[in-house]
């Protein structure tokens, strides 16, 4: 099964310009609401996106609920990655948190 | 543990032993479907921590390359130099069945030339950190793929390790103790059954004997 899909990122618009060349669509958004809304309106398209990058100080503010509605179906991944601010964890807490609900606790924490 | 509320008859009890037996069995296949997740779930999160903390870093350190680039430039410019890429990113998505969670893999497909604008008007440390990016997005697509497939695995591990507990724990002992309940109790009846006839024997018996003497 392939298929044809197309990369997305939503972020500080002077952030992921620069991804603009790359020719990966670029969504500006600069609060996690609009972001959530972002989200919802890409997936509710039907999935032309299969690949979502959203930068962390977004990513860190969209609700427990709303997170699930997004991620629970196989396409699109949503990624958070970090901004030109640099990396503040919560990429690295995610795949905890991930390990925590398959296993019942996180045993890779250090 | 509680007891099933169920009739104490023979026809209940071999139900019960039937549904002893498939609960054994969906126990075990669960079971094993659990460890083979675990099993794909642990190798791909060991290479996803990796990845991440590798990915992280280069890419802060491309944003600000670009930030830095882009702050060397009047911002209409750099608007327009960017505005119509000719570079076309295509994805092709696979996904492949891993114990009945399907899981995605993505493929880059990078099309025409990323540096479509004036020479001019266009700093040399864009054109640097626009490659440099390029560079990054197989990368990120690997993340992105790694990431989505452990996430998707962790909610089926979740359901199954579950579903494990609840007949483990639960449903089992459950029924194992009703299966003993009515078994006890059809042998108590029995034994009842018995004792009435013993005795209503020995009072026939004591009536024959009154009326010969």
């Amino acid at each position: 099964m392939t298929d044809k899909h197309s990369i997305a990122i939503i972020g500080n618009r002077d952030t992921i310009l620069g991804f603009k060349a790359l020719g990966v669509h670029t969504f500006d958004a600069n609060t996690p609401e609009e972001a959530t809304d972002l989200l919802l309106k890409l997936k509710s398209e039907g999935g032309s996106h299969a690949i979502i990058f959203i930068t962390e100080d977004l990513s860190e503010g969209i609700t427990k609920e709303n997170w699930k509605k997004l991620s629970g179906t196989a396409l699109p991944a949503i990624i958070p990655v970090p901004d030109s601010k640099g990396s503040k964890g919560s990429g690295i807490r995610r795949i905890g948190k991930m390990v925590e609900q398959a296993v019942g606790s996180d045993i890779f924490n250090e | 543990m509680a007891i099933l509320d169920v009739k104490p008859t023979r026809m209940e009890l071999l139900n019960l032993k039937k549904r002893v037996t498939s609960a054994v069995r969906g126990h075990k296949l669960l079971k094993d479907k659990q460890d083979g997740l675990m099993k794909t779930f642990m190798e791909i999160i060991r290479e996803a921590k990796t990845l991440r903390r590798e990915v992280e870093e280069i890419l802060s350190k491309a944003f600000k390359n670009f930030m830095q680039a882009s702050s060397m430039m009047p911002p209409e410019m750099l608007e327009t130099a960017l505005l119509y890429p000719s570079a076309k990113t295509e994805l092709e998505v696979r996904t492949k069945n891993v114990m009945s969670v399907h899981i995605p893999y993505f493929k880059i497909k990078l099309e025409g030339n990323i540096l479509n604008y004036g020479y001019l008007q266009t700093s040399a440390e864009l054109d640097m950190s626009l490659s440099a990016l390029q560079d990054l997005l197989p990368m990120l697509v690997k993340l992105a793929q790694i990431e989505k497939q452990a996430e998707r695995l962790a909610e089926e591990l979740e359901t199954t390790r579950r579903r494990v507990n609840a007949l483990e724990h639960k449903l089992i002992p459950d029924l194992k103790e009703t299966v003993k309940f009515i078994s006890m109790k059809l042998a108590e009846t029995e034994r009842a059954g018995i004792v009435s006839v013993m005795r209503v024997k020995a009072m026939i018996e004591a009536a024959e004997e009154a009326i010969e003497d």
